[in-house]
């Protein structure tokens, strides 16, 4: 085994496999990479035309060392997710060249599935997934290559039976992916890193979210249990920004780390479902005042849920959020209170005389509040995808000589003033509305829905959300960012290939929304397939979530499921023949057992006789079907007349048959 | 110990897979387990399956379980790459002990092609056959001799693997070949004492030219001589005679084993048998004495195999 060749069929085709399951990892490899396995691919059909030699020792032992070196150079280091599996592809291409007998090819298959299992960690899109069928069935066809007899030639057969065997596999696998527990992660493990996306950041400058506003892309989808809020409602809090340098909002992480602190919530529950595209970072998008009991977030000191790890992948949670809720109405500890306050000292100096003037025109906060919101509702404002640029009192120059902004100047200016004025405020980044699709019944939100509003804390009434850019843009809370900027035309204007640009033409809606509603499913039903999900549907199902019964029930499926294909594969092969011969052979199989069965080259005449002395008592059951059956095989009879007599005589022969050999007779043959 | 479970093993297959001329593998005869690769492969399933665990990732608990889902329907294929062929043993002839004997094998299937099916007895190699669908292969495979005697064959194994390799199913099979050993020839000059008038020089002139001793035609007889066929007469249409020449007495050689002056029996009776070869290619006739055994002299194929019979089960018990 170990001296043979690999045969042509195998080598096609796990080169093709490598092909295939390299694909999908080149874009996020340096080029030499894609230039390094065609090198290593002619060589190995060189070696198969017996062109050229395998490599040597100390060219192998070279090619290793450079691998390491090359990955460490690239990935800045050689441990963590990403090194690992750039080391596994290289070295799978590497194999290739010293790959001299079936167990080695053996190894670069079991690499291939290896390698199609972690794209799955970078990836999880519909696309990826069939394309990575393709992949699993040109695996298995290289390993039937393999087996085959190495003159066979026909590699399309090998393909065939692959697709085939994965096609029986689908029933059982099904039952497995439903009903294997989902356990917790065995131990902590590195995340692969976010590629650089386009999305909210922790920091807020003026000019930030319009360039997010820009993008098309999709944030997260949301859906409801019941109907979907109004769009007035639907602020989705990502982070709370409380520190302000003069020009920048950022976070301030002793306020967000502490406890939830004093929040009442009263009123109508609305339970829904968030299903977060990846970011790289932890922040999750939630209603004011939610709750979740997902055991995989937490919920921060500043009223936002945070996931436990950085978005690597899609990330599904549902939370609960009510019709009212207070927070913090009985006041501020004191520390909290200052570092709401905070401002740089030197930064915006005619904000702050506007702040004094109207802290000693209103006494009340409330109203102080009031009056901003509707300056800027009176006031020439100008809402606008395209800001100019602000110097270095940013605050001061837009709100009294540009008034010309997007939401987070709108924000940041109304958190400054208030705070100048010795009202605790701050500024929440997050998205605001969202898209419906109708066919699903869920909202989309993409990054063009980013939003910056505030929060001021108000005596006797807690922590209170405003929106300054609702004052200015009505229509924009109210019918998203296209309405609002349609007298602009600037919505999508950096990106003239954006579905959402396109959705006047309703066929391309309908598609888009279409896939859409297609892709949540997806990481509604199979990526966010996690324990939480699985109890719930063992709980729909099958009414209990006690491990042990459903255990009994997933055992027996799956125990049924393989007893069912069993049948069907092993079932004893109906016998082919006309009705003559299909007796002639139950005889033999019988009588074989008696090892009595029909011998090579011996007609029915002479088995007759040789019968005939073995079993003489059965002489007249014998003799009966043996006269039956040459008339029928020989005389030109009516088949089915000769059948309804042939029939009888072996069921009659079969009836009287001992169960064991009788002893051998004493006389030899005549 | 080991002996004891071998024998046990050997009558539980007797038992289990009869000798047979012909057989279909079926259930009762074909036996299954994982190969080494296929251990391999869920060794990489586990590693697999804790890659899904802690990445949280329902595509890899996919990818791995319809891989443990191929592994089980892997075990049918395989099994049912094997099941329903029809094994029938063809031939199988004398051969002079140290040759390697022929024996012909078909291999018949029902419906279904069977391919990569490997046949091996064990030490040797193995012969790698597909069977077309529906169809017949036979082949021819070659087992060594080694000593005179009925060739007693292990258990021929016919296994495979496909189509994945993660299961090996095979079964032994006891396909009743009786293949019966010669001694092997020893050349040696024929016995002095045995050669009549001692003029061995002009023995084979005076029997090529026996004509004198010509009696006449009588009709064939399987076993005679073909150089004795009167082929002028069958070329007539007479039909085929051969040539009956008178004995000559005095000119029939005793080949006994007294007179073989081997070291053992073993090279004795090897000696007997190149005596044997050497009679026929000069066509004299001779007799075979052994203890126990005489043989009277006579000449032609059918007395050479009963001859040579004679030798390779000297001593032995007869097969069954």
């Amino acid at each position: 085994m170990s001296t043979a060749l690999i045969p042509r069929n195998a080598l096609a085709w796990l080169l093709g496999a490598q092909v295939v399951v390299l694909l999908p990892h080149l874009p996020r490899l340096p080029w030499w990479v894609a230039v390094l396995w065609l090198g290593c691919a002619a060589w190995r059909v060189q070696i198969q035309r017996m062109r050229w030699g395998y490599p040597g020792r100390i060219l192998r032992a070279g090619g290793l060392l450079l691998t390491g070196v090359a990955v460490f150079v690239t990935q800045g280091t050689l441990i963590g997710l990403d090194a690992t599996v750039m080391l596994l592809l290289l070295l799978f291409m590497l194999k290739l060249l010293e790959m001299r007998n079936p167990r080695d090819a053996l190894v670069v298959i079991y690499l291939g599935f290896f390698i199609l299992a972690t794209a799955f960690l970078f990836d999880q899109g519909i696309p990826l997934t069939l394309y990575q069928c393709v992949g699993a069935v040109v695996l298995v066809a290289a390993l039937i290559g393999l087996q085959q007899s190495p003159a066979r030639n026909d590699p399309w057969r090998a393909l065939r039976s692959a697709a085939a065997m994965l096609l029986q596999a689908l029933p059982l696998m099904l039952l497995m992916f439903l009903f294997f527990p989902r356990l917790a992660p065995l131990w902590t493990i590195n995340l692969p890193s976010a590629e650089s996306r386009t999305g909210l950041s922790d920091t807020m400058a003026p000019a930030d979210i319009a360039n997010l506003a820009q993008s098309p892309e999709l944030a997260f989808r949301a859906s409801f249990e019941g109907d979907i809020p109004p769009p007035s409602r639907l602020y989705w809090r990502a982070m709370t920004l409380s520190r302000f340098d003069g020009r920048v909002w950022s976070q301030d992480r002793l306020l967000e780390g502490r406890q939830p602190q004093a929040v009442e919530r009263s009123g109508a529950a609305l339970e829904y479902q968030v299903v977060a595209q990846p970011t790289g970072r932890n922040w999750l998008y939630s209603l004011p005042g939610s709750v979740s009991d997902s055991p995989e977030l937490r919920a921060m000191g500043d009223d936002t849920l945070r996931a436990k790890r950085p978005l690597s992948s899609t990330f599904g949670y549902t939370a609960t959020a009510y019709e009212h809720v207070q927070r913090q109405r009985d006041g501020l500890p004191d520390d909290e209170r200052q570092r709401l306050l905070q401002l740089p000292e030197d930064s915006d100096p005619r904000s702050r005389a506007w702040a004094e003037e109207l802290r000693q025109r209103y006494s009340s906060d409330a109203e102080l509040v009031n009056a901003l919101l509707r300056h800027f509702n009176q006031q020439p404002y100008h809402y606008t995808l395209r800001p100019p640029t602000l110097g270095r009192h940013s605050n001061d120059e837009f709100l009294f000589d540009t008034r010309r902004g997007f939401c987070e100047h709108y924000a940041g200016a109304m958190t400054f003033v208030l705070r100048a004025a010795g009202i605790p405020a701050r500024v929440v980044t997050g998205y605001q509305g969202g898209e419906l699709n109708p066919r699903g019944g869920y909202l989309l939100v993409h990054q063009f829905d980013a939003h910056a509003w505030i929060e001021a804390w108000l005596p006797g009434q807690g922590w209170q959300s405003f929106d300054p850019t609702f004052q200015v843009a009505p229509s924009r809370i109210e019918r998203g960012l296209e309405e609002a900027m349609r007298e602009e035309g600037s919505f999508l204007a950096d990106a003239p290939l954006a579905g959402s640009r396109y959705r006047d033409i309703s066929w391309v809606n309908n598609l888009r929304l279409t896939w859409d509603d297609i892709n949540y499913q997806w990481q509604l039903r199979v990526l966010n397939f996690q324990s939480e999900e699985q109890l719930a549907l063992f709980k729909r199902w099958l009414g209990t979530a006690d491990w042990r019964r459903i255990g009994v029930v997933v055992l027996s499926l799956v125990g049924l499921v393989m007893v069912v294909q069993a049948l069907i594969w092993l079932r004893p092969r109906r016998l082919s023949g006309s009705p003559a011969q299909l007796a002639w052979q139950r005889l033999d199989q019988r009588l074989g057992k008696l090892g009595l069965g029909v011998r090579a080259g011996e007609g029915p005449r002479d088995w007759q006789a040789r019968l005939r002395q073995a079993l003489p008592q059965q002489r007249a059951a014998i003799d009966g079907f043996f006269d039956r059956f040459i008339e029928q095989s020989y005389a030109q009879r009516q088949p089915g007349e000769a059948q309804a007599q042939l029939q009888p005589s072996l069921q009659t022969l079969l009836r009287s048959l001992p169960r064991r050999r009788p002893p051998a007779p004493s006389q030899a043959l005549d | 110990m080991r002996a004891r479970a071998r024998r046990w093993h050997q009558g539980w297959l007797r038992r289990r897979i009869p000798p047979a001329r012909s057989l279909r593998l079926d259930h009762r005869r074909i036996f299954i387990l994982p190969s080494r690769a296929g251990m391999a492969f869920l060794l990489l399933l586990l590693i697999m399956l804790i890659g899904a665990i802690n990445y949280q990732n329902s595509l890899v608990y996919g990818l791995t379980f319809t891989l443990l889902s191929l592994f089980w329907v892997a075990l049918h294929h395989t099994y049912r790459n094997l099941a329903a062929v029809q094994l029938r043993a063809t031939g199988g002839r004398a051969v002079f002990a140290g040759e390697q004997v022929p024996l012909g094998l078909t291999l018949r299937s029902e419906r279904r092609e069977h391919q990569a099916l490997k046949l091996r007895w064990p030490g040797l190699d193995a012969v790698s056959v597909d069977v077309p669908a529906g169809d017949e292969q036979a082949l021819t495979l070659f087992h060594p001799t080694e000593r005179r005697g009925w060739l007693v064959l292990e258990r021929l194994r016919i296994e495979t693997r496909y189509p994945l390799g993660w299961f090996v199913a095979w079964s032994l099979v006891d396909l009743d070949w009786q293949v019966l050993v010669y001694p092997k020839p020893v050349s040696a000059p024929l016995p002095v004492g045995a050669a009549p008038d001692g003029e061995e020089g002009d023995q084979p002139h005076a029997q090529q030219e026996g004509v004198a001793d010509f009696q006449g035609l009588r009709a064939y007889r399987p076993g005679d001589s073909r150089r004795r066929l009167d082929w002028r007469a069958w070329s007539r249409g007479q039909g085929l005679h051969s040539k009956v020449f008178a004995e000559p007495q005095q000119q029939s050689l005793w080949l006994d084993l007294a007179a073989a002056a081997g070291r053992d029996l073993e090279e004795c009776l090897g000696m007997l048998t190149g005596w044997v070869l050497e009679m026929e290619r000069e066509q004299r006739p001779y007799g075979l004495s052994l203890p126990g055994v005489r043989i009277e002299p006579a000449q032609g194929d059918r007395h050479r195999e009963v001859c040579l019979r004679a030798l390779a089960l000297y001593g032995l018990e007869a097969r069954a």
